[in-house]
């Protein structure tokens, strides 16, 4: 298939459809409109169908149903919605439900601001909802990178029968770049989810549920959904770039702020500062055998993230203490300029006077 | 000669069959049950006509009764377990009836039903049919993800007062405007039974409660919400009516409206929503019949029982 330029929202929407998904349920919000827009649009082209929920918190619930009933089912939203989608997560989270969540991040805390941000980073990867859970969420950086993991985010769904986040900012979200979709899942051709409420006719009846009264059973449910977390770690994915060799500065991160760090590292080549980057595509599980691996060779280690400092906690527990951990961030919808990380680089290894 | 069958360990002693048998055929037992409840039997079975008014009201499926060589049975549709809810508590007498109309339009293995938070939050143990457990209020909106992607599916959601009308309300009111082709079994007991009888979006004015202590004043909590009436207003079509389960009678209109509401749902008619008026015997501090009584005396004046709404015939053809 040719390349086509898109808009990363479009690309996502267009990539859920690619993906065998026929069912969208969600709530306006900005700035990932596009994403439900494009799929009232193509969803009925395809057979599919596109709900507009009166809340998010309703939308979550309809993709329990739809997921409890055996259907790929997605939905978008963007920072305050996906919080009030957590009470639909949570008991997804526990019921088991495979569904695909998309999160184009802005400013908060509250209403905030309508600009990119990577405020919601502790929200996805350390459970967001009530109860001891985790989603895997995946972070993009290119329009391509989200059509692709956006594919790939239906079939963990279904392989660990779990929420999947695809964590994006609104910048991943506006940005038009070329995109190509790697395959074409037809419905059709998915396979049975024998769990599923689908009618009882030939076999025992199905449940759908995250309630477990008796505490002993709700221990064992709690380490049973453990144990799955802890085999997603074989999806840890990421990104070295200009690491071999060992660097000066290793930069560590992920979305937008890896695609300007890229800017960065070719500014201060000029400059003779050697810069890296470590770019984790998966938040959660976390890539963290990676990263040290990576960090054995730099000098220093800065952290720059679209937050006052969150994925930096993940990253100062992966490195132990073995390394400083410095860190830059910009909020409120503000974004750091590759001088700024040059600048910030150069600091680190600045001789003292 | 009809007689009535007394599964007595299912018996959880209300005393209902005994109030609704007009020939005075049951007495209660000497002995108790392997429950501890003292039970029915019967004590003149000679003046047993065979009317089954006994069987209708009770709660637990615990009568059955044979009249010219035939014998009722228990439900297809209900798993053999015991109800969870308290002796006298009317939710058993619904859950009987939505799982014969399952059984008689044969739709029990393609139904998937939805159980809420609330009294009947384990209803997912007793209907055998592919069940979803929903959270607080959601029961419509998770109704609608499975009718969405499986419109070949039979769904039906069972809801109290609280999580229908209170944190439900814009599930509900949504779902009826977007006519989703589901079926609600709204239950309406006036309180809120499992959490220990708080204040219910339906209690009575001046009806009192554990968060109402006086009584419901209107003046701080508004009025009791008529969901029926409130829903009847939306443009789309929809099969609304209001019945209740407090005698033997209203136990068959109830039936009747509960069949019409998921004939409207295979027919891809339109959404459609009975309120059955429930009792509370244990939160309302009465015995059961008392309770059947107080329904009877307070609620339905409040709540009038009858169709509200039905589709017109017109948009029937058009949506069909």
């Amino acid at each position: 298939m040719a390349k086509k330029l898109m808009k990363g929202c479009e690309a996502i929407g267009e990539a859920a459809i690619h993906a065998g998904c026929r069912l969208f349920f969600g709530y306006p919000i900005t700035p990932q409109n596009e994403i439900p827009e494009y799929m009232s649009a193509r969803l009925p082209q395809v057979g599919g169908v596109f709900v507009q929920a009166e809340s998010e918190v309703a939308a979550s619930n309809m993709l329990y149903g739809a997921s409890g009933a055996g259907c790929r089912v997605f939905t978008s939203s963007s920072s305050p919605g996906i919080s009030l989608m957590m009470e639909g997560v949570s008991y997804m989270a526990g019921a088991e439900l495979p569904v695909v969540i998309v999160n184009i991040m802005r400013g908060g805390p509250g209403l905030g601001g309508i600009l990119p941000s990577q405020s919601d980073y502790f929200q996805a990867t350390k459970g967001g909802g009530h109860g001891d859970y985790r989603l895997l969420v995946l972070a993009p950086s290119t329009v391509q990178e989200a059509a692709d993991l956006v594919i790939d985010a239906f079939d963990l769904a279904d392989t660990y029968r779990n929420p999947v986040m695809i964590l994006g900012d609104g910048l991943i979200g506006q940005i038009m770049e070329p995109v190509e979709f790697k395959k074409e899942i037809k419905p059709e051709d998915l396979p049975e989810k024998p769990w599923a409420t689908t009618g009882c006719a030939g076999r025992a009846r199905n449940i759908i549920n995250s309630l477990y009264l008796d505490p002993e059973e709700l221990e064992a449910h709690n380490w049973a959904i453990y144990a799955k977390y802890q085999e997603m770690a074989k999806e840890v994915r990421h990104e070295a770039f200009n690491t071999e060799g060992g660097c000066d500065v290793l930069i560590v991160a992920y979305g937008t702020v890896a695609r300007i760090t890229k800017t960065a590292i070719e500014m201060a080549r000029e400059k003779g500062l050697k810069i890296g980057l470590f770019r984790p595509i998966t938040l959660y599980p976390y890539p963290t055998e990676a990263l040290v691996k990576a960090a054995e060779g730099a000098k220093a280690v800065l952290v720059s993230e679209l937050s006052t400092g969150q994925m930096v906690e993940d990253v100062r527990a992966a490195i132990a203490g073995r390394k400083e951990v410095a860190f830059h961030g910009r909020v409120g919808g503000m974004v750091m300029g590759p001088d700024d990380l040059v600048e910030q680089a150069e600091k680190l290894v600045a001789v003292p006077a | 000669m009809p007689s009535v069958i007394i599964e007595k360990d299912r018996c959880k002693g209300c005393e209902l069959c005994i109030n609704a048998c007009p020939e005075h055929v049951l007495a209660m037992s000497e002995e108790i049950n392997a429950k501890g409840y003292f039970f029915p039997m019967a004590a003149h079975p000679e003046n047993c006509t065979g009317c089954r008014y006994c069987l209708l009201v009770c709660p637990d499926v615990a009568i059955q009764v044979e009249n010219k060589g035939k014998v009722t049975k228990r439900p297809d549709a209900l798993t053999e377990k015991g109800f969870s809810y308290c002796p006298g508590c009317t939710h058993g007498v619904i859950h009987r009836l939505v799982a014969e109309v399952l059984d008689e339009l044969g739709v029990r293995e393609r139904t998937v039903g939805i159980a809420p938070v609330g009294c009947s939050v384990l209803a997912y143990e007793f209907f055998a049919c592919d069940m979803q457990e929903a959270s607080h209020g959601r029961a419509m909106a998770v109704a609608t993800g499975i009718k969405r992607g499986r419109p070949d599916l039979v769904v039906f959601t069972y809801q109290g007062d609280g999580d229908l009308a209170s944190i439900g309300m814009a599930e509900t009111i949504h779902s009826a405007n977007r006519g989703e082709k589901i079926t609600v079994i709204f239950v309406n007991n006036a309180i809120y039974g499992m959490t220990g009888g708080q204040m219910a979006p339906t209690t009575l004015p001046g009806q009192v409660a554990s968060t109402c202590p006086t009584g419901r004043d209107v003046n701080l909590a508004g009025y009791p919400i008529r969901v029926v009436e409130l829903l009847k207003e939306l443009k789309t079509p929809a099969y609304l009516a209001r019945v209740t389960v407090d005698d033997p009678k209203h136990v068959l209109a109830a039936k009747k409206a509960i069949r019409q509401a998921f004939k409207y749902q295979l027919e891809g008619t339109c959404f459609s929503l009975i309120e059955v008026l429930s009792t509370c015997p244990i939160g309302w501090g009465m015995q059961p019949h008392e309770a059947c009584g107080w329904l009877e005396e307070n609620m339905v004046p409040y709540y009038p029982l009858g169709e509200v709404k039905v589709p017109e015939p017109a948009v029937v053809k058009a949506g069909s």
